[in-house]
């Protein structure tokens, strides 16, 4: 029985991951939850401040994980690219990638404009792809590794507003697929997590009426906490899932 | 553990994935109602060393799903213990596999009566004490040929959608009250029911695989432990694929 995971509730012992967006949202409850199960964390943020800095010293000192700062602009190539020469030099090896940073506008399809459409394709998806791309790299040679991408139920459900943003994430799912299937024989799974109304500061940029509505009808009648879309990502990280892949996992608490 | 102090029921123990999922949740610190068909030796003696070794508590139950008062039975002998449930697995089932124009009334029957309707009488009654504690996480048995179509599992294949129809109407009507209800679709799994499977049909499958491997009993497990723990918490309503990645 040497396959069953006994560790006290801590699942990625020993587990290296890299996870952008660390600095607020669903990016800063993975980097707790990453931690709290024992993983040592690469944290992406855009900017490297103080308080930033600061942020992750106190979760590493508080969960005994190491947490390195990993800060570039996600549209910024080039950073990017000194970023994963970081990471490679490091001789650190990567077992998880997730792909969370996003952005989102609230603009109506007649409404959105083509520097939106740009903006949000740029940072939602190509810095994506281009991350993957570099990262999975290092775990072909690894012969293993976890790739976690943030999707949306905009991506499925067809969201008023989000014509933009549903169309990048859906980009997302479809990208995370032939990944799945490319990949899969050297060791490296792929899945989505399509969170649907989830308590972070995104959430602002939708008319309260919609997102009111989503909630009294979901079958939870509530919306998400961050630390649960963080603890699925966890799970699609860690072994538990080791023969999940190329899948979507909706964690929207049975929105309709 | 993830699921230190849970109770959890669990149909199908006697061997494959129930068995895998009765082992896991046990070395992950749930109390097990072990459910079977029939009681044999080297179950007894398998829980016997599973408790000892873990250190919970399993009780054998025994029942027929053919048989709906030996279901009922079954159910109050679990209610009789008093135990709150947190936990239902429904993964009993069977298959009966033949080409459409082949099929017999008696095999649409059969599998429909195990693997859809005794699952619902089942999980009635093992709900009904869930409510009472207001929470609690249901996780059912589907099959990616439910959701793929497999060429002879027509009889299986409905049965196994009819799953997912229930699993997403249970979660509507149960999550408001916190209980949530999910489904797994295992893939190719390395069990007594897919040894079945002739050579040229595996090879087939695992072409369109992206793991090129069949899936171990435990990593089946490992999913429905996920679903079951607090790591799902804001999960419900959802079928989630286990099989390496296929189609």
């Amino acid at each position: 029985m040497a396959e069953l995971v006994k560790e006290d509730n801590v699942i990625l012992e020993g587990k290296n991951v890299i996870i952008t967006g660390t600095n607020r949202g669903i990016g800063r409850a993975m980097l707790e939850e990453f931690a709290k199960n024992g993983a040592n964390i690469w944290a992406h943020a855009r900017v490297e401040t103080p308080e930033f800095l600061k942020d992750i010293n106190a979760v590493a000192e508080e969960y005994h994980v190491e947490i390195r700062p990993l800060c570039f602009e996600l549209t910024d190539y080039d950073a990017m690219k000194v970023a994963v020469k970081k990471i490679m030099s490091s001789k650190i090896s990567v077992d998880a990638l997730v792909n969370n940073a996003g952005i989102t506008y609230n603009a109506l399809f007649q409404m959105s404009s083509s520097d939106q459409l740009r903006n949000q394709l740029e940072v939602n998806f190509i810095s994506v792809f281009m991350l993957t791309q570099y990262i999975s790299k290092l775990m072909t040679r690894q012969k293993k590794g976890s790739i976690i991408n943030i999707a949306s139920s905009a991506a499925f459900d067809g969201n008023s507003g989000k014509s933009v943003y549903g169309a990048t994430k859906a980009a997302i799912v479809a990208m995370t697929d032939s990944i799945a299937a490319e990949l899969g024989v050297y060791g490296i799974r792929a899945n989505c997590i399509a969170p649907g109304i989830t308590e972070t500061e995104m959430l602002a940029t939708m008319p309260e009426a919609a997102v009111a509505e989503a909630k009294a009808t979901a079958d939870m009648r509530r919306g998400g906490k961050p630390s649960e879309i963080a603890k699925t990502a966890v799970f699609l990280a860690s072994d538990l899932s080791s023969y999940v892949t190329g899948q979507t996992i909706r964690v929207d608490g049975g929105l309709k | 553990m993830i699921l230190s102090g849970k109770t959890a029921v669990v149909t199908g123990c006697l061997q494959g994935i129930g068995r895998a999922t009765l082992d896991v949740f046990a070395q992950n610190g749930a109390n097990v109602f072990a459910c079977c068909q029939y009681e044999t030796e080297e179950f007894t003696n398998h829980i016997k060393e599973l408790s000892k070794e873990t250190g919970v508590e399993i009780f054998e139950i025994y029942f027929d799903l053919m048989d709906d008062e030996s279901i009922k039975q079954a159910a109050r002998e679990i209610q009789k213990s008093k135990r709150t449930i947190d936990i239902l697995v429904n993964i009993a089932g069977m298959t009966k596999d033949a080409l459409f124009q082949m099929v017999t009334m008696d095999q649409l029957k059969t599998v429909f009566q195990v693997n859809y309707f005794s699952q619902i009488l089942f999980s009635q009654y093992i709900i009904k004490l869930m409510l009472r504690n207001g929470s609690g996480s249901v996780i059912n048995t589907s099959s990616i040929s439910a959701l793929d179509g497999n060429p002879g599992q027509l009889v299986y294949a409905s049965s196994k959608a009819a799953v997912i129809a229930a699993t997403k109407t249970m979660s509507a009507e149960l999550a408001p009250k916190g209980i949530r209800v999910n489904a797994i679709a295992p893939g190719v799994i390395d069990t007594a029911m897919t040894a079945i499977i002739p050579q040229e049909d595996m090879n087939r499958l695992m072409s369109k695989s992206n793991i090129k491997k069949v899936g171990t009993p435990i990593e089946v497990a490992n999913v429905i432990l996920y679903l079951a723990s607090d790591l799902s918490s804001f999960v419900t309503g959802q079928t989630i694929r286990v099989d390496g990645g296929i189609g």
